[in-house]
């Protein structure tokens, strides 16, 4: 095959707030393909839509989340070959059968994420129950403590209640659910940014592992860059639910084109190197009922123009068309002279010193 | 188990404090009720009965008020809640009989209007912001509407206008009880109206708590996670139904500890018997043990229905054993 497969094709994808004239645009035409077995970084502010993208996606958005545009194809690999499944033209029942089976998700907190009442071992065995009648009951809980061993926990949690369990634990606890059907897409909703940094350090490393054992492909949203640089193929900002940048990760951690990456970068401390000062983006994400005429961002961006303020920037391909960027600055018929810490060869600071 | 045993010691607690004041109360009122009422009943009831009433409530034995407390709680332990002076017969024995009727009639229709008023508020619930919610503003309003206005409006409509349904008592007067068909066919048909409105007065309460607590539970991740793992509707509707019904069982529990206390409209208006028609009896009369017996069984009831409580709580949440563990 000279083309590799993708397991996730999406194009246009628009999702809303609400109906009508009090509607809020939440993802903005957002397009994307996810190859099979390749990690994609989502990075952005709360409130960026990133979250709401990947619940669109899988259609778990809660109302008065609606999804206005677009198409998602997962391509499932099969026995017969790969078969195209339309996630927004199924019906309930039919995405049913997809759920687990070939899309797993993990969400931030794992504490609200787990069923109080229930020991680890019941969610588990619910999951197999469910999927894969064949199973018999010693059957089901070998595999969940397989799972359960894949993630470095003991075979006794299985009996134990979310509460009894730590943070790290919880969420090792939902990686191992997310893995037990084998999935090939994987999506992780900021499964690190409630746990302490050493247990973030530890979890995201065993994904790494897994990620090399298993071969799924997984979306992973978090607003910590560094993270994603050792996790991620490919990085995607998000602003004010459009993608303002997208590039292979490493080369986005080193040299990003557009001001907000810049800016997201220069809000975390780097991994590796010095300590610097932290300077973070001036003002706030802005209210998507009153979006700012032209660029989102220009409000914020100290490189803004004059045309920021009017015009919505295209996605520009930079870099023989690796990367994507929405900015003016980039656009040679502006005219703009791109800052030095926003051009190509500029190797940033905060991904330097490795 | 700790924090079960450290409640139980609170309720025992509970209940010396309560069997105390119930002995010393006659003791505190003015002009002497006990010597009040033995004049009174001079004459109506045997000697023997009337000093069975001072040995009740202590009094007239010439003895010190530590001992007369202590020979009360003797009686008591033997369960003689003492002679019932308008009925001349034991409390106990008067109560053990009545109980039943209380217990067979608002326990039935508290615990049909908890199932159906539960399963509909799980239903609602689930289906928010559809036309069913069209149905709150009915449910408020039932809720709203005082219970002694609502059972005389059914008993106007549809027993003495349209007798649908028995005007009063528990069965017909002209039968006498026993296990036959007739009997128990009259039993069923008199107790219909009564239930029927415990039930639509107490409805919609329970199916607009559940509601609330579905509606806040819907909302919570672990929710998500369930139709994330592709589960069946019915299962991701049972997994927020069965967290969300934690405080609707708690309430329920509480509710049949105000079961006796509850029954004296309903059985009032239905001129039905039970506990609740027996204390207004015992007021009318001034009954005082039969009252002294009747405010016993009502803190009894209310004191082990909030055990129950307890007791289900911690057999229904993990979160509540393990509070204390540590």
């Amino acid at each position: 095959m000279t083309e590799q497969t993708n397991i996730l094709e999406v194009k246009d994808f628009s999702v809303n707030y609400g109906y009508g004239e009090a509607s809020v645009r939440a993802v903005s035409d957002v397009s994307f393909t996810l190859g099979t077995s390749r990690v994609l970084g989502v990075a952005g502010e709360s409130g960026s839509g990133k979250s709401t993208l990947v619940y669109g996606l899988t259609r778990l958005l809660r109302a008065p989340g609606v999804i206005s545009s677009g198409d998602v194809i997962l391509n499932i690999p099969g026995p017969d070959g790969v078969r195209s499944f339309d996630m927004l033209a199924a019906t309930e029942e039919e995405i049913r059968s997809v759920r687990w089976t070939n899309i797993s998700i993990v969400l931030q907190s794992a504490l609200s994420a787990l069923n109080p009442l229930r020991r680890i071992g019941r969610e588990f065995d619910e999951v197999f129950r469910t999927h894969d009648k064949s199973l018999s009951k010693d059957d089901r809980k070998a595999r969940a403590i397989e799972l359960l061993a894949m993630v470095g926990l003991d075979a006794n949690r299985l009996d134990r209640f979310p509460h009894e369990l730590s943070g790290g634990q919880r969420q090792r606890v939902m990686i191992a659910m997310a893995l037990a059907l084998r999935p090939e897409l994987v999506i992780m909703d900021e499964p690190t940014t409630a746990l302490d940094v050493v247990t973030q350090r530890e979890i995201v490393s065993e994904l790494y592992e897994l990620r090399k054992q298993l071969g799924f492909a997984m979306i992973f949203i978090t607003h910590d860059l560094s993270l994603l640089v050792e996790l991620a193929d490919e990085i995607m900002v998000m602003y004010a639910g459009h993608i303002v940048e997208r590039a292979v990760a490493t080369e986005l951690y080193n040299a990003p084109r557009h001001p907000y990456t810049l800016g997201l970068m220069n809000s975390f401390p780097p991994l590796h190197g010095q300590r610097e000062v932290m300077t973070g983006i001036p003002g706030s994400p802005p209210d998507l009922k009153a979006l700012p005429t032209g660029c989102t961002f220009s409000p914020r961006c100290p490189y803004a123009m004059d045309i920021c303020r009017e015009k919505v920037p295209p996605q520009l391909p930079l870099d023989n068309g690796t990367r994507l960027v929405a900015c003016w600055l980039h656009e040679p018929s502006v005219g703009a002279a791109v800052p030095v810490e926003l051009s190509k060869k500029f190797v940033s600071n905060a991904g330097g010193a490795q | 188990m700790r924090m079960l045993l450290r409640r139980l010691g609170v309720y025992a607690f509970t209940a010396w404090v309560t069997i105390t004041v119930n002995f010393i109360l006659p003791h505190l009122m003015p002009g002497d009720p006990i010597q009040q009422l033995i004049a009174k009943l001079t004459g109506r009831v045997t000697p023997e009965e009337i000093r069975a009433i001072k040995e009740q409530f202590g009094a007239g034995l010439d003895q010190p008020l530590y001992l007369q407390y202590l020979h009360y709680w003797g009686h008591l332990l033997q369960g003689q809640l003492g002679t019932s002076i308008s009925l001349s017969a034991p409390v106990a024995q008067v109560l053990g009989s009545q109980i039943w009727w209380t217990i067979g009639l608002i326990g039935i229709a508290a615990v049909l209007s908890f199932v159906i008023g539960t399963f509909l508020g799980v239903v609602f619930g689930w289906t928010r912001g559809s036309r069913f919610d069209s149905v709150i503003p009915l449910a408020t309003f039932l809720q709203s509407v005082p219970y002694y206005f609502l059972g005389t409006i059914l008993i106007m409509a549809f027993a003495v206008h349209f007798h649908f349904f028995p005007l009063q008592n528990a069965y017909d007067q002209y039968l006498s009880p026993g296990f036959n068909t007739t009997y128990i066919w009259s039993l069923f048909r008199h107790s219909q109206l009564p239930i029927l409105s415990i039930v639509l007065s107490s409805l919609a309460g329970w199916m607009l708590g559940m509601r609330n607590m579905m509606i806040t539970t819907v909302a919570e991740d672990f929710v998500l996670m369930a139709v994330a793992k592709g589960l069946p509707r019915r299962r991701v509707i049972f997994h927020a139904a069965r967290n969300a019904i934690l405080p609707s069982v708690a309430n329920f529990a509480l509710a049949i500890g105000l079961l006796v206390s509850g029954s004296l409209l309903v059985e009032q208006i239905f001129n039905y018997p039970g506990v609740g028609n027996l204390l207004v009896q015992a007021v009318g009369n001034e009954d005082y043990p039969l009252l002294q017996g009747i405010f016993l069984l009502i803190t009894f009831t209310v004191l082990g229905a909030n055990f129950l409580a307890d007791l289900l709580y911690y057999l229904l949440d993990p979160r509540t054993r393990t509070a204390t563990a540590h």
